[in-house]
């Protein structure tokens, strides 16, 4: 019986920078398999590499080496148009810092995907709707971002995220810049969803919020220091 | 992204910046507002000056003592020269070969009254008989001026269409009286509706015999000999034989340079159309420097908003913008606010053209054409001096963009 598809292999990626003379190794060989409807967090000291390894599955950058299956299909080989069809389809991303667009009310946020898609508006806004109640949100739609707390804020990102369908939610550290109560909220909505059948990777610092994780990936100095499966999950 | 959503987005950006978005149009507005009025105002003039100069008459010459003076100093020199005279004209009338007609000019402004009825700043034209034979005036009710007015001194006169209108409505003027000036006359004729060129009307006229015209203000006024060649082929000839003529009557030799002018309507045009090239060349210079600097401005304020704008552009490509919906983003907005100069421009061109003809005499009409060429003008420079900044937009790595404090 052949194993399943995975949704994501890395092999040996590594992803060096060039600032100044000095050259960092931001990913040195990082090899991780990821399987569709896993919930992982990972995990590592600031500078270890997770911003970095989020980049390069979300399609935003690049390895210097390594290779990269998404879907069975090799990123390596693929055009700018074909990436960003990628980023477009596949991928779900949700900063820490929110990235709305600040001049667009909430639902036009949420739709921003869809239009790069060439959906019709119609279909847009419908979809955007579903995607904006499915977070717990719905009389917002006319706000503008900077009328939203900052929860309110994240729900439109995860729901600009949701809306699409993609097959893997990208989150780097989405409840860095939330009071604990808010985050424990946010994180309630990513559980939510990820029992609706959506494959989550999730950084954060705080351990309490990895160990929600089905699997916690732990980074050093650009490597992969552990990955745990944890037993109570799936 | 179509097209239509890509302009509304790049409109609703130019609107929230909307007092540097229309300082940037300030170099585009001038140029398009200047092809608009200016052609308005030529095109204007060209309609007139074709129709009526022109119409003076088909190988028609003009004799006066005047000739085209640009300084002061010549004026004056024009000014000191012996007058033409009635019997030249019956003089060039007998001898030449190649005339058809030599009819003297001369006229001045003047009061017409009937009863209680006025006429203000009329023209009194004192007319040789051969007038009608210049073809440039129709009687449409009664008769011409004729031989035997012009010798008898007769106090007869053919009017204008707005002496008429202003002395004898609803009545039939022929046979009646008026007065020019404190002088009684009798209407024979009346002249077909001419109109108005550069705001003068042409219809507050009457004209009467040469001769009486003479009798009633003295010689002061200069008389100008109009003479009408007997054929386009013999125009040359029947110039330079009005102009040797009338040296030897003036005491010159055939040798020396005449003391008085020649000219034709066609020379006039000549100089018109020498004028107007002129305009256009300038116009011309104007709008591509104005097109040149409203080019780069824009260019540089592209630039400008790519920058401020970074961080949207990586959030955009983050969610699936490809580098051609980028462009296409920021192209529009380019165009948008070119296009924008140029509609400004057409209106500010237009509302010149047009505020021009109200206060001044000068004809304008706006050309659609020139409105067509300014606004093609406008957006091919929104959309070349779009490219580099929009195709820089494009070209950003996501992540970076991303990473941009904004
Ligand atoms: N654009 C860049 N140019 C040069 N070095 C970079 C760049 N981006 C990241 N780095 C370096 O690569 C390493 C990994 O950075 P990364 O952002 O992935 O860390 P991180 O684990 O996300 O840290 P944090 O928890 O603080 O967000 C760091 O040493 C960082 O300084
Ligand atoms: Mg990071």
């Amino acid at each position: 019986m052949a194993a399943p598809l995975p949704l994501i292999s890395l092999r040996g990626i590594t992803r060096i920078y060039q600032a100044g003379r000095e050259q960092v190794r931001a990913l040195d060989d990082v090899d991780l398999t990821i399987q569709r409807n896993e919930y992982l967090a990972v995990m590592g000291p600031s500078g270890s590499g997770k911003s970095t390894l989020m980049n390069i599955i979300g399609c935003l950058d690049t390895p210097t080496a390594g290779s990269y299956l998404l879907n069975g299909t090799a990123v390596e080989g693929l055009d700018d148009d074909a990436l960003a069809r990628i980023r477009n389809r596949e991928i779900g991303f949700v900063f820490q810092t929110f990235n709305l667009l600040p001049r667009a009310d909430a639902l036009h946020n949420v739709e921003l995907p869809l239009v790069y898609a060439g959906l019709s508006i119609r279909e847009r806004r419908e979809r955007a709707r579903e995607a904006l109640a499915q977070v717990g949100l719905a009389p917002e739609t006319k706000r503008r971002p900077n009328e939203l707390s900052g929860g309110q804020r994240q729900r439109v990102a995860i729901a600009r995220a949701l809306v699409t369908s993609p097959s893997l939610i990208l989150a780097d550290e989405p409840t860095g810049n939330l009071d604990s109560k808010t985050g424990e909220e946010i994180l309630a909505v990513f559980e939510t969803i990820h029992r609706a059948g959506n494959s989550i990777i999730l950084v954060t610092h705080d351990e309490n919020i990895a160990r929600r994780a089905h699997r916690i990936v732990r980074l050093l100095d650009g490597r992969v220091s552990s990955d745990v499966v944890r037993e109570t999950a799936r | 992204m179509s097209l239509l959503e890509s302009l509304r987005l790049a409109l609703s950006v130019l609107w929230s910046n909307r007092l540097r978005s229309f300082l940037t149009i300030l170099g585009i507005l001038v140029a398009v507002s200047s092809v608009v009025a200016v052609v308005a105002v030529i095109e204007g003039l060209d309609r007139y000056v074709s129709n009526q100069i022109l119409s003076t008459g088909s190988h028609v010459f003009q004799i006066s003592k005047f000739g085209f003076s640009t300084d002061h100093d010549t004026y004056l020199r024009m000014l000191r020269r012996k007058d033409l005279t009635l019997d030249d004209a019956v003089a060039l009338e007998r001898t030449m070969q190649h005339a058809r007609a030599v009819v003297p000019v001369v006229s001045r402004g003047a009061t017409l009254e009937r009863g209680k009825e006025e006429a203000r700043g009329a023209d009194v034209v004192g007319l040789g008989d051969g007038y009608p034979e210049l073809r440039t005036l129709d009687v449409v009710a009664g008769r011409h001026l004729t031989r035997s007015d012009v010798q008898g001194r007769r106090f007869v006169a053919v009017i204008g269409e707005q002496v008429r209108e202003k002395l004898f409505e609803p009545l039939d003027p022929i046979g009646r009286e008026m007065k020019v000036g404190r002088h009684r006359f009798r209407v024979v004729g009346l002249l077909k509706e001419r109109g108005s060129v550069l705001g003068q009307s042409q219809d507050n006229v009457v004209l009467v015999p040469v001769t009486t015209y003479r009798k009633m203000y003295g010689r002061r006024d200069p008389i100008n000999i109009n003479v009408r060649a007997a054929g386009a082929d013999v125009l040359d000839e029947a110039q330079e034989e009005a102009t040797l003529l009338l040296k030897l009557r003036r005491g010159l030799n055939p040798w020396d340079e005449p003391d008085f002018s020649v000219s034709t309507s066609e020379m006039f045009f000549e100089l018109y159309k020498n004028f107007t090239r002129g305009i256009y060349g300038l116009t011309l210079g104007i709008v591509a420097v104005s097109l040149l600097i409203g080019g780069i401005v824009v260019m540089n304020i592209m630039f400008v908003s790519v920058t401020e704008r970074t961080r949207e552009i990586g959030i955009r490509r983050a969610l699936g913008a490809r580098q051609r919906d980028i462009v296409i983003q920021f192209l529009s907005e380019s165009v948008a606010l070119a296009v924008l100069g140029g509609l400004f421009g057409v209106l500010l061109g237009g509302g010149a053209a047009v505020l021009l003809e109200r206060v001044t005499p000068l004809p304008a009409a706006v050309r659609p054409w020139s409105v067509a060429v300014g606004l093609l003008l406008a957006s091919s420079v929104g959309l070349f001096f779009g490219i580099y900044p929009a195709t820089r937009a494009s070209k950003l790595v996501p992540v970076e963009a991303l990473r941009h404090e904004n």
